[in-house]
């Protein structure tokens, strides 16, 4: 399959890891990434926040950047997706339709709410297919046990990203089983990270984060793993932090959600990037029986 | 059992302060209709195996709000959750009291922090005093007024949406969801003089710990969408007063940001809400991953079509206002 490839501001930044492993993956599987070196951020929430109609203009352009080419857009991010989601379904809104054409169109950009938005995690389980997905397993990571961390936004607003139960998801732990991986069921799989107040008030973002990764280790996470790079630099590069909030040492791997998949189709440590990482994978990857059938 | 029975095992928690070392969980099996409410299995517990099971319930109609406890970890109202789902997803039905308040006996919880942030955003209409309302009239709002409520006159105070927000969790300066949408609502009345006191007050470790999860607006049994109206209460409170809080010096910095090159400057964001004083305080965990993300010091490519982008904030985003 032919998709546009939305890597969003963070991927290309500091989580460089996550775009390495989406490439590897996608080129394993046989999904065409194309490029739109036009695309712009998706305001991360933060524009949302101070300007909601320029948000929903900002993400309207990039939409139709897409739809020209008739393509659908591929996010490796959750507060991506349910950005350029949210600006899809504001946009069914006629006076909120008018006020972002009358900013569009005079630049002659057209958008019409064609292409669809799908983050990795639904390409993957959706598209792709989880016994295609199964097939191409050449390590799987049997032994690893691993927390699914979904975090929020590619599950609510439930009305609006509505892909599968926001409550009681399934996909994330039907694809870390497809790939041999142990999922871990906890509560805080669907809680958030603590990211978007990291900078408002980084003591309780922190605790926010530390909760979680206690509440996957509690219930025996070797690792855990994210579809947000946001996520991801909560509990992994902010791991330090949340440790000292919760009062544990947390020591728990963060893989972005691209590497888990690599890992068990074949890719080396170093094609993903793990060393990037500021909590070592290493301890989790030695989880992984060496021995067991393929 | 019954044809149409399934057996519904409950592990409900039990607790008495004061008088119990520790909480535990009491194991009930009922055969049960699976459209049966899980507030009407825990009455015939009590009724039949166990009186001093302690739970608050009145109106059993999803109306009066006092039955709110976590089923399976999820907060919503016992009188309206049925068994059947739960036990299919769960294969039994673990019944808990609220989050983020304490526990005064088994599902019954000390509501207090819930209602002192409720009465903290002054719930009531600030009238002119120049401009009474006229006496034994009432005063009429147009639909268009009472649509910009949006669904917030629906809220039954259950408190669900306050046991479900991990901000009220791990911060006890949080007003919560529930009173936030209360402000919301004041916020927007024609009748209310005080709009722009009410924004400047709530900002301070208020506003601005929102974590935008939604995790509000999934709790809520009246869909009353605290998430998207504490969103609302952000705009209206940078209209009113300008980026004055950590907060919204992070929003408006972000917008600000994408102006330079249509993505983000990482450092340059980190600048405009914490300052420089602030960046030197963040200066070790910088540090610290920088070593292994130097992309963090990067300066981002700027984007194809960035006279589209400054066309459409030239279009839809005035200057800011400065100070309040």
């Amino acid at each position: 399959m032919k998709i546009a490839y939305y890597p969003g501001c963070v991927a290309q930044e500091s989580a460089k890891e996550l775009d390495m492993a989406t490439r590897w993956v996608c080129r394993a599987l046989g999904i065409e990434l194309v490029e739109f070196p036009n695309f712009s951020c998706c305001g991360s929430g933060f524009i949302d926040e101070a300007n909601e109609v320029l948000n929903i203009a900002i993400n309207a352009r990039n939409l139709a950047i897409a739809e020209r080419a008739g393509l659908d857009v591929l996010t490796i991010c959750s507060t991506c997706q349910g950005m350029l989601t949210l600006a899809k379904v504001r946009m069914q809104d006629p006076t909120v339709k008018a006020r972002v054409d009358g900013a569009l169109k005079p630049i002659g950009i057209e958008y019409k709410g064609t292409a669809q938005v799908k983050h990795l995690l639904r390409v993957l389980t959706e598209d792709i297919g989880l016994p295609a997905v199964k097939a191409k397993v050449r390590r799987p990571l049997h032994g690893m046990k691993v927390g699914a961390f979904y975090g929020c936004h590619l599950l609510r607003p439930a009305d609006e990203m509505g892909s599968e139960s926001a409550e009681e998801p399934r996909s994330f732990e039907d694809l870390l089983d497809a790939i041999g991986a142990t999922p871990v069921d906890y509560r805080g799989r669907v809680m958030c990270c603590g990211f978007p107040i990291q900078f408002v008030k980084p003591s309780t973002a922190s605790a926010i984060a530390g909760r979680q990764i206690l509440d996957a280790r509690a219930h025996g996470a070797d690792a855990m793993a994210t579809p947000c790079p946001l996520c991801h630099l909560s509990l992994d590069a902010y791991q330090n932090k949340a440790s000292k909030e919760v009062h544990a040492p947390l020591n728990m791997p963060i893989f972005h959600l691209p590497q888990v998949v690599a890992l068990a189709l074949g890719a080396s440590p170093e094609e993903l990037g793990l060393s990037r990482h500021l909590v070592r994978t290493d301890g989790a990857l030695a989880k992984v029986h060496s021995s067991a059938p393929a | 059992m019954s044809a149409d029975t399934i057996s519904v095992p409950f592990d409900v928690y039990r607790y008495q302060p004061g008088k119990d070392s520790a909480a535990r969980y009491q194991r009930y099996t009922l055969d049960l209709v699976p459209h049966t409410p899980v507030l009407t299995a825990l009455l015939q517990i009590r009724a039949e195996t166990d009186p001093s099971l302690g739970l608050r319930y009145s109106c059993r109609s999803a109306i009066c709000g006092s039955c709110a406890m976590q089923i399976n970890s999820k907060s919503r109202l016992a009188c309206e959750t049925q068994v059947g789902p739960e036990v299919a997803r769960h294969g039994r039905i673990v019944v808990e009291p609220m989050r983020n308040q304490p526990v005064l006996r088994d599902l019954i919880v000390d509501q207090s922090p819930f209602w002192r942030e409720y009465n903290k955003i002054e719930p009531h209409l600030k009238l002119d005093p120049r401009r009474p309302m006229p006496a034994g009239k009432v005063t009429v709002m147009t639909p268009a007024q009472v649509d910009r409520f949006k669904e917030t006159p629906r809220c039954i105070a259950c408190a669900a949406c306050y046991s479900a927000c991990p901000a009220a969790e791990a911060d006890p300066g949080f007003p919560g969801p529930m009173a936030l949408a209360k402000l919301y609502r004041f916020a927007v009345d024609p009748r209310d003089t005080a709009h722009q006191e009410r924004l400047v007050r709530i900002q301070p470790n208020g506003l601005w710990l929102c974590l935008r999860c939604h995790l509000c607006t999934e709790a809520c049994p009246k869909d009353v969408r605290p998430s998207e109206r504490i969103r609302d209460l952000k705009e209206m409170a940078i209209a009113a007063q300008g980026a004055t809080e950590m907060g919204s010096r992070h929003a408006v910095g972000f917008k600000e940001n994408l102006k330079g090159a249509g993505q983000l400057n990482e450092m340059k964001l980190v600048r405009a809400t914490s300052g420089l004083t602030g960046m030197l305080g963040q200066l070790g965990q910088g540090i610290r991953i920088y070593r292994k993300k130097p992309e963090i010091m990067k300066r981002p490519r700027k984007i194809e079509g960035m006279d589209e982008l400054e066309k459409i904030y030239a279009a839809l985003d005035p200057p800011p206002k400065e100070g309040p």
